[in-house]
């Protein structure tokens, strides 16, 4: 099936807006209920898109196209859909702010607990986590570019305010997330002869090297990003990494880590909030920061403005650390002259877990690395590798057997650890099920960079079968019709879901599909051989085109001056894109090549009967 | 309420659409009336199928009235007196739809204060009596527009609500045409303003509808080339971004009625048998008018942004 993002996204909008509206009210909360993430993911599904994508604009009324507003009659016409936006919006800042002005981040029903026999207590519930940071991060950031767009549609004053009022409620929870962010930073150091520098050097080390030499590399590959993080000044993850001896790996823990220094900053964001995480970096966290980071410095947020000059402090700031963290990882994880250690799957954490999911996170900072340095094909294809495989590994483009353990990892999902929540009640862990969807969403990442047809078609074909996949698993009836995640649909093993939808899944799906739209925005890729021919038989077609042009200048030819004025309109038309689209130039030379070849034969013809 | 329609240019469909509206209302039970205010050429009584006023009435139309030559205005009650049959009995439930023509050998005339003395003391008659009383204006700028925006700045009008439709087809002359009728230099706004209108609350009472307007995406265009398709979807966008630009958008726009070919050939009141029964109409026109006739009266859709 082929991918057709505008009428995917569309199709998700049409029942976000229908699952989400209940006698005209909004209402909150998927499948694992109502959470500080959960809502934003929910929000996210439209918010993203709208904010991402021209052709899903809403903050101009005047301009939303059909369809778009055919897909949200629900909330209604072009004037009211922004004004409900904004009523929802607010609620979702009044449910998720506390009573004394601090924004709240609480992991809420996203934390489970270890022991079946105790609960999740209600002080655990309430613990900040990074996951709604990042996913607030961007669902702010959206927020803030579609109102400052919106507001000057607007003539009326009591709407002005109540938008003035979102604004710097909105703006203020930026700033708390971002906060939060520089203080679940962390960087853990240790003793290369520790178990910890034993998994890293086990896993760098893919070609037998002596282990001393193995550390010198590392070491010296490191040196940048070692003397980077030195240098860090505010928040978390300021750690003394003077003795050149140790190792170290840096990303975000799972929440604020315990005693992280308060970040002073002029900003109001509320009390601050205390934590209880390790200082040790975790994988889906950190990726899931780096991601909303990269929202912080993209083009549309420098464009709009949407930061002001304090938050663009703390946005340097985490833009130093996403450099850094990217770098570190990207290095650890393509390290050596051998096999990569990426090629090495699954990933060996250094606290000595193993496990695809982990191969697939370092691949995404691997992607995101790519995506900044423009990566030669030659790289890509290793990429392009990891990625086929994790995919077969991951039973997407393969069958599973009975019984297959790897299905867990797809429902009810990767169980991630959250070291150091036992201080407050039972230890905890977190869910993790988007293995298909990320895996999808790295693919096409590494396919829009892609510089050669055949390495962009292999990733493409690759991330259609994921897509297919993906899109089975749709819900089939149900609240959640249409939206996600029934993973029953794809592995016979599963008990069929709950029909409510997961937005943790959706929101993922809904990004993958913006970006998704955005690759097929941009100009195909031009064959530099494919243009080459082009302009080669573009001249040869004109050559003979002028040929005919003087035999056909006698008064006799103007019978065939609309035949002779079609080639030349084509001619030129083909000359205008060559450039562009060879393929399409060709196509419109072809045509005028056959018919100046038909008007050869038959002179030629009548010559010979001569 | 008053409500006033006036287009751009000529030929937009602003008398047809107008009919169609007052008709529809009547049909819920409204008491309306239609005043042809079109002096120059009055001709609504042929889109009710009223011979007797088929173009004005010499019996006393607007313009004997509004001069002072007559007493009462002539009236035309059109359940009792359309020749088409379709119109002629009152459905039951339905209220009184009332046609005011205009004098059939009348001409425009200068905006002088006792006309406007005597436009103030018709529509407060008349709003008495009927629940809408749509007045039909000529084409672009006229005396008749600028009379009415005298009348209703006048304090004795000051509690009647009163509404603006302004009318013109989707295309780039028209949108910049329509924009010019109601922002530009002695457009609706600066008459009003002189009058004594307030330009922002009077900028709040008028709503623009679109006329034979031909969607991209409708099914009727089928039988188009793809060629043309991709062409007309191509310039959709555009008069979009134009009418955006030139504050005649969707948030300035009241509700659009689409191309039906009944409507082009010839400008009639269309009746449910016309599209269910004898089918030449299309439902998708009944529903636009429908529409029109509902959020003319919805407060929500006059709020605004």
């Amino acid at each position: 099936m082929k991918l057709q993002p505008r009428q995917q996204l569309l199709e998700v909008w049409r029942a976000v807006s229908r699952t989400s509206t209940h006698d005209g009210r909004w209402t909150w909360g998927g499948r694992d209920g109502s959470n500080s993430i959960s809502d934003t993911e929910q929000l996210l599904c439209l918010m993203f898109p709208a904010s991402e994508l021209t052709g899903f604009k809403i903050d101009v009324p005047d301009e939303t196209a059909e369809d778009v507003l055919e897909s949200l009659t629900a909330l209604g016409d072009s004037i009211e859909v922004p004004k409900t936006l904004i009523r929802v919006i607010r609620e979702y800042l009044d449910n998720y702010t506390s009573e004394d002005g601090r924004p709240l981040f609480a992991g809420g029903s996203y934390f489970k607990s270890n022991d079946p026999a105790q609960d999740v207590t209600k002080e655990q519930q309430d613990l900040d986590v990074v996951d709604s940071f990042s996913m607030s991060v961007t669902l702010m950031l959206s927020i803030l570019g579609f109102l400052k767009v919106f507001r000057r549609s607007v003539r009326r004053e009591e709407l002005l305010r109540e938008i003035l009022d979102v604004e710097s409620r909105a703006s203020k929870r930026l700033s708390a997330a971002m906060v939060n962010l520089l203080r679940s930073f962390t960087i853990n150091a240790f003793d290369p002869g520790s178990p910890q520098g034993r998994v890293l050097i086990r896993s760098v080390n893919q070609t037998g090297s002596p282990d001393r030499r193995v550390i010198e590399d590392l070491q010296r590959q490191l040196t940048g990003v070692r003397a980077g993080l030195r240098d860090l000044t505010i928040g978390s993850g300021q750690v003394d990494l003077d003795n050149p001896n140790l190792l170290f790996e840096c990303g975000w823990s799972w929440g604020i880590v315990q005693d992280a220094p308060l970040v002073e900053t002029d900003l109001d964001v509320g009390p601050p909030a205390g934590g209880i995480a390790p200082n040790l970096p975790f994988l889906y966290f950190t990726v899931i920061a780096l991601t909303s980071i990269t929202d912080l410095f993209s083009e549309r947020t420098r464009v709009l403005g949407l930061l002001d000059d304090d938050q663009q402090q703390l946005a340097n700031a985490l833009q130093r650390r996403w450099d850094l963290t990217q770098a570190y990882w990207s290095r650890i994880a393509m390290f050596g002259r051998g096999r990569w250690p990426l090629e090495d799957i699954p990933w060996r954490t250094t606290d000595d877990a193993e496990s695809d999911y982990f191969s697939l996170l370092v691949t995404a900072m691997v992607v995101e690395n790519l995506l900044r340095t423009r990566a030669s094909d030659t790289v890509l294809n290793r990429v392009a590798g990891v990625l086929d495989e994790l995919a077969i590994r991951a039973r997407i483009t393969r069958r599973a057997i009975k019984d297959d353990p790897t299905v867990r990892m797809h429902s009810p999902g990767v169980i991630y650890q959250l070291d150091g929540s036992d201080a407050i009640g039972p230890s905890m862990h977190w869910l993790i099920s988007d293995f298909a969807i990320t895996l999808l969403k790295r693919t096409m990442g590494v396919a829009s960079i892609a510089q050669s047809t055949q390495t962009r078609e292999r990733l493409l074909s690759l991330a259609d079968e994921i897509w297919v996949h993906i899109h089975k698993r749709r819900c089939g009836n149900g609240v959640g019709r249409d939206l996600w995640d029934q993973p029953s649909n794809v592995f016979a093993d599963i008990e069929p879901a709950s029909e409510v939808p997961s937005w943790y899944f959706t929101e993922r799906v809904v990004e993958f599909l913006v970006s998704a739209a955005k690759t097929s925005e941009a100009d195909p890729i031009r064959s530099p051989m494919l243009s080459d021919i082009a302009g080669e038989m573009l001249s040869e077609a004109e050559h003979l085109y002028d040929q005919e042009q003087l035999i056909w200048a006698t008064s006799s030819g103007q019978a065939l001056q609309p035949k002779l004025r079609s080639i030349e309109g084509n001619l030129q038309r083909a000359r205008a894109i060559v450039r562009a689209r060879p393929g399409s130039a060709m196509a419109l030379i072809n045509e005028s090549l056959r018919d100046l070849e038909l008007l050869a034969l038959a002179r030629e013809n009548a010559a010979g009967a001569n | 309420m008053l409500v006033f329609a006036i287009s751009d240019k000529g030929g937009t469909g602003r008398s047809v659409t107008s009919s169609n509206i007052v008709y529809r209302r009547a049909l819920r039970g409204n008491d309306v009336c239609y005043l042809d205010f079109d002096f120059g050429s009055p001709t609504a009584g042929a889109i009710f199928n009223v011979s007797t006023a088929e173009r004005g009435t010499d019996r006393g139309g607007m313009h004997s009235y509004l001069q002072e030559k007559v007493a009462e205005p002539y009236r035309v009650d059109v359940w009792t007196s359309s020749d088409r049959s379709a119109l002629r009995g009152k459905p039951p439930g339905a209220g009184q739809l009332v046609l005011l023509p205009g004098d059939s050998s009348g001409g425009e005339f200068p905006t002088v204060p006792s006309v406007v003395q005597q436009c103030v003391r018709l529509f407060l008659r008349l709003d008495e009596e009927f629940d809408l009383c749509l007045v039909d204006l000529s084409a672009g700028r006229s005396y008749a527009a600028d009379m009415v925006l005298a009348a209703t700045a006048r304090p004795e009008l000051a509690a009647i609500p009163f509404r603006w439709l302004v009318y013109h087809r989707w295309t780039r002359q028209h949108i910049i045409a329509a924009a010019g009728l109601v922002y530009e230099r002695r457009g609706l706004l600066d008459v009003g303003a002189a009058h004594g209108h307030d330009k922002r609350r009077l900028a709040e009472q008028i709503r623009f509808v679109r006329t034979a307007v031909v969607e991209p995406s409708s099914p009727d265009l089928s039988a188009l080339r793809s060629t043309q398709l991709a062409w007309l979807d191509e310039c959709n966008r555009d008069l979009h971004e134009l009418a955006g630009r030139n504050r005649v958008g969707r948030t300035a726009m009241l509700g659009k009625v689409p191309l039906d070919p009944v409507l082009q050939w010839r400008e009639q009141i269309i009746v449910d048998e016309d599209v269910y029964a004898s089918q030449i109409a299309n439902e998708g026109t009944t529903r636009a008018f429908d529409d029109l006739a509902t959020k003319i009266f919805d407060e929500r859709a006059w709020e605004g942004l």
